[in-house]
C-alpha cells in the first residue's frame, strides 16, 4: 500500500513538472509523499545559489498542515563542502551531528525527537544553483526506502528545472526574433535618420535592456541622437551622458571595427556615467552592465548602440542577438543616411538648373513655383527662365526633357541655357528652338524635349504683344481680366527628334491685369483616383485666381495640383507673368533691363 | 520575480486584458493585479481610504470616455497619487506622444508589441525594473 501511494505520488510530480514555471511550484506534491513515509518526522529542502548564497528554505514536520518557508536570501561560504558535482551525493548522520555552519537546515531538523537521523540528498539544478532534500527520520524507518524516494525526487525536480530553462530559452528566442522582425519593421517604416534610431531605442527598451543610447559617426567623431530608459529620469540622465560625457565619448571613438559588442562592469565602470549605480549595488539590486555595439553597414562604421542593463545577468541578452540587431539598425541608419543625402544632391542640383531669379520690372508681375513630384526618382528635366532682351521685351522660356537622372539633367541645362544665351541676344523664338534642335541633334541626344518660348514686348497703347512657338510642349493658358480663360493657341514638332524642323509664331495680345500662364505637364497630367485629370479643371480653377499677383497664382496652382493627385509623382513647373499696362518709355527702366542695356 | 505587490491595469481591450493577466501570471505569479476597463472609475479607485494602494499603474492611452493622457494628468492633480509609479503601455512609437505623456506625468513609456512572447518580455522588463525600484526604496527607508 505504501510503495502505491509513494508511486502515485510519483506519477502526478512527474505530471506537474512538465508544467510547473518554477521548481517552488512542485512543493506540494514532494513534501507531503515524503512526509507520509514511515518514520519520516522533518521533510526539508534548501535551495542554493552559486557563491554559496542560500535563497530559499521550506520545512514540513509531521503534524502540521502549513510548511515554514524563508526567502530572504543569505550567504553561507562553510556550505561550499556541500556544493555537489555532476552526480547527487547522499548522506546519512546523527542530527546531533550536524555543524550548523555548513546546515542551516539543521535548527528544524533538531526539532525532532532525540535519536533522530537525517537523510539528504544534494544534487544540481543546473549550471549555477543546487539544492538539498533531506529527511528526519526515527530508527522504525526504512532508510535506504527514504534515500531512494529522495532520490526519485531529485530526479524529478531537477528534469522540472531543465525543462524550464529549456521553455525559458524557447521563449526567449520566441522573444528575440519577434524584436528583430519588429525592429526591421518599425525602422523600414522611416526614412529619416533621426525617427529611425529613435525607434530603434524606444523599441530595444525594455525587451533588450533597460537603457539605449544611440550615436551616429560622423566626420568629427561621434554625434548623439537618441536616448531610452525605462524610467523617465534617467533617461534624461543617459541624454545628458550620450551628450557630454567625456568617459563615453572617450569611449565611443575607441570603438573600432569590432564587430562582437563589448560589454562592460564593475570596475570597468569606473570614472563613467553609470558608475554611481554600480556602487550602490547591493542585495536585491543587479549590478549595472553595459554593452556597446558598433554598426557596420557596406563595409563601414555609422554608428553605435549602448545598451544600460540593471537586471540579472540570465536576463542579458548574447551577443549573437546584438550582432544581429546591431545588423539590422545600422543597415536601417545606411538607408536613411543615403536617402538624406540623395534628396540634398537631387535638390540641390535641381535648383541650379533653374534661374536663382527672375528679372524685377515695373511692367511685368513675375513668378514661378517648382514642385519637385519625388526627390527619390532622381533629378527632374522640368526647366523655365525669364530672359530680358536688347529690345526692351522679356522672353519667358518653358520646357520639359523626356525622363529624370544624370543625362536628363543635362540635357536640361543645355538647353535652358542654349535657349537663354539666343534669346538675350534678341534671336527670334523660332530660330532660337531650331538652333536647340540642331544641337541637340549634333549631340546625338538620345531623348527628346519640348519647350514653348513667348516673348512679350509692352506696346504703346497699353496693351502687350505676345509672339509665342510651341515644340510639343502644352499650350499656354491667358487669365484675362474679367476672369475668362483661353489658349494660346501654337504648335510644333517636338525637339531633338528630326533635323529639319520649323516653328511658326503665334501672336496674340495682354491687357493690363491680363495673365499669361506657361507650365509643364506634371500640372495637367496630376489625376485624381477616378482618373481625372487636373488639366480638365485648369480652366476653371485658374478663372478662379482672378484679380491675384503672379506669386499667388503660380503657388496656388501647384499646390491645388498636388492636393488634386492620387497617382503621379511628375514634377510641376509654372511661369506666371502678369501684365501691368505700363507702356514702354513710362518711367525709369527696370534694374534688369538696364543692366543689359549698359552691357550692350 | 516573487513579491507581493499589486499592480493596477487600466485597460479596455479585452484581447490584451487576457494578454497582460497571462503574461503576469507567468513573470510573477506573486504579483496581484487589478483591471479597471473603465477609465472614469480610476480616480476614484486611487482615492478610496478603503482600498489598497498599488504599487505599479499600468496605463493604456486609448481608452473609450477619459482617455489615457486626461486621466494620467487627473491622478497627478490629486496629491495622493503623486508618488504613483504610472508607465504607460502603448502601441504607439510616436516622439511627440511619448514627450506628451512625459510631461503629464508618466514615469515609464513603454512600446506594446503584437508579439505575445515579446509583449511578455517587455511587460516583465517594465515590472521587474519598478518593482527593484519600489524594494530599494523601501531598503533606502528602512
Amino acid at each position: 500500500m505504501v510503495d502505491d501511494a509513494w508511486s502515485s505520488a510519483l506519477h502526478r510530480l512527474w505530471q506537474a513538472s512538465s508544467r510547473a514555471e518554477e521548481v517552488e511550484a512542485l512543493a506540494d506534491d514532494v513534501y507531503a509523499p515524503l512526509l507520509a513515509t514511515p518514520g519520516v518526522h522533518v521533510v526539508v529542502g534548501t535551495r542554493w545559489d552559486e557563491k554559496q548564497v542560500l535563497r530559499y528554505t521550506r520545512v514540513l514536520s509531521d503534524g502540521s498542515d502549513a510548511p515554514v518557508i524563508v526567502t530572504a536570501p543569505r550567504t553561507v561560504p562553510a556550505a561550499a563542502v556541500r556544493e555537489p558535482g555532476d552526480d547527487p551525493v547522499v548522506i546519512r548522520s546523527a542530527v546531533a551531528g550536524l555543524d550548523d555552519a555548513v546546515w542551516p537546515e539543521a535548527e528544524f531538523l533538531r526539532q525532532t525527537p532525540p535519536g533522530t537521523s537525517v537523510v539528504a540528498c544534494t544534487f544540481r539544478l543546473d549550471r549555477r544553483g543546487w539544492a538539498t532534500l533531506g529527511a528526519a527520520v526515527d530508527a522504525s524507518a526504512d532508510v535506504p526506502a527514504v534515500e531512494r524516494r529522495l532520490m526519485q525526487a531529485a530526479d524529478v525536480i531537477v528534469a522540472c528545472r531543465t525543462g524550464i530553462l529549456q521553455r525559458g530559452r524557447e521563449a526567449r528566442r520566441g522573444a528575440d526574433d519577434a524584436l528583430l522582425a519588429e525592429a526591421s519593421l518599425q525602422m523600414d517604416s522611416s526614412l529619416d535618420v533621426v525617427d529611425t534610431l529613435r525607434r530603434v531605442a524606444r523599441i530595444a527598451v525594455p525587451a533588450v535592456a533597460d537603457g539605449c543610447l544611440v550615436h551616429l559617426l560622423r566626420s568629427e567623431g561621434p554625434e548623439f541622437v537618441a536616448a531610452t530608459h525605462v524610467a523617465v529620469q534617467q533617461q534624461r540622465a543617459l541624454e545628458a551622458a550620450g551628450r557630454d560625457d567625456p568617459w563615453l565619448a572617450a569611449l565611443l571613438a575607441r570603438r573600432g571595427e569590432d564587430e562582437d559588442p563589448l560589454f562592460l562592469s564593475g570596475a570597468a565602470l569606473d570614472g563613467s556615467p553609470f558608475a554611481a549605480d554600480a556602487a550602490t549595488a547591493g542585495d536585491g539590486r543587479h549590478p549595472t552592465v553595459v554593452s556597446i555595439s558598433t554598426l557596420h553597414a557596406r563595409g563601414r562604421v555609422v554608428g553605435s548602440i549602448t545598451f544600460v542593463y540593471q537586471r540579472p545577468e540570465a536576463r542579458l541578452p548574447d551577443s549573437a542577438f546584438l550582432r544581429s540587431l546591431a545588423t539590422r539598425a545600422a543597415l536601417a541608419i545606411d538607408n536613411a543616411l543615403l536617402y538624406e543625402l540623395r534628396r540634398n544632391a537631387v535638390l540641390s542640383l535641381q535648383e541650379h538648373l533653374l534661374p536663382s531669379r527672375l528679372p524685377v520690372t515695373d511692367q511685368w508681375d513675375l513668378s514661378a513655383s517648382y514642385e519637385v513630384g519625388d526627390p527619390m526618382l532622381d533629378v527632374g528635366g522640368d526647366f523655365y527662365d525669364a530672359v530680358p532682351r536688347p529690345d526692351g521685351s522679356i522672353a519667358l522660356l518653358i520646357g520639359d526633357v523626356c525622363g529624370r537622372g544624370a543625362e536628363a539633367a543635362a540635357l536640361t541645362g543645355l538647353a535652358r541655357h542654349t535657349l537663354r544665351t539666343l534669346l538675350e541676344e534678341g534671336t527670334d523664338a523660332g530660330t532660337a528652338l531650331i538652333r536647340l534642335n540642331r544641337a541637340l541633334r549634333q549631340e546625338r541626344a538620345s531623348r527628346f524635349l519640348t519647350a514653348v518660348v513667348t516673348t512679350l514686348t509692352p506696346q504703346a497703347d497699353g496693351t502687350a504683344l505676345v509672339s509665342t512657338c510651341s515644340a510639343g510642349h502644352p499650350a499656354p493658358l491667358v487669365l484675362r481680366g474679367d476672369g475668362t480663360v483661353s489658349e494660346v493657341l501654337c504648335d510644333g514638332l517636338l525637339l531633338g527628334v528630326l533635323d529639319d524642323v520649323s516653328y511658326e509664331s503665334h501672336e496674340d495680345r495682354l491687357a493690363p491685369d491680363d495673365t499669361l500662364v506657361l507650365f509643364t505637364d506634371g500640372l495637367t497630367e496630376s489625376r485624381e483616383a477616378d482618373g481625372t485629370f487636373f488639366e480638365s479643371v485648369l480652366p476653371q480653377r485658374l478663372a478662379a485666381l482672378r484679380g491675384l499677383d503672379a506669386a499667388h497664382i503660380a503657388e496656388s496652382l501647384a499646390r491645388q495640383a498636388k492636393g488634386f493627385r492620387a497617382s503621379g509623382q511628375d514634377d510641376i513647373a509654372l511661369l506666371v507673368a502678369r501684365w501691368t499696362g505700363v507702356p514702354p518709355g513710362t518711367g525709369p527702366l527696370p534694374h534688369a533691363l538696364r543692366l543689359e542695356r549698359a552691357a550692350l | 520575480m516573487n513579491s507581493d505587490g499589486l499592480i493596477l491595469v487600466v485597460e479596455d481591450s479585452e484581447e490584451d486584458t487576457e494578454a497582460i493577466q497571462r503574461a503576469l501570471s507567468r513573470s510573477h505569479p506573486s504579483l496581484q493585479v487589478e483591471f479597471a476597463p473603465r477609465s472614469d472609475a480610476v480616480v476614484p479607485r486611487l482615492l478610496d481610504p478603503s482600498a489598497r494602494m498599488p504599487d505599479l499603474v499600468l496605463l493604456d492611452l486609448n481608452m473609450p470616455g477619459t482617455n489615457g493622457l486626461t486621466l494620467l494628468s487627473d491622478l497627478r492633480g490629486h496629491a495622493e497619487c503623486a508618488s504613483l509609479t504610472v508607465i504607460v503601455f502603448t502601441s504607439s512609437t510616436s516622439s511627440a506622444e511619448e514627450d506628451a505623456c512625459y510631461a503629464a506625468g508618466a514615469d515609464s513609456y513603454i512600446y506594446k508589441p503584437v508579439n505575445f512572447e515579446l509583449f511578455q518580455t517587455v511587460l516583465r522588463g517594465a515590472v521587474d525594473f519598478w518593482i527593484a525600484q519600489r524594494t530599494d526604496g523601501r531598503s533606502a527607508a528602512g
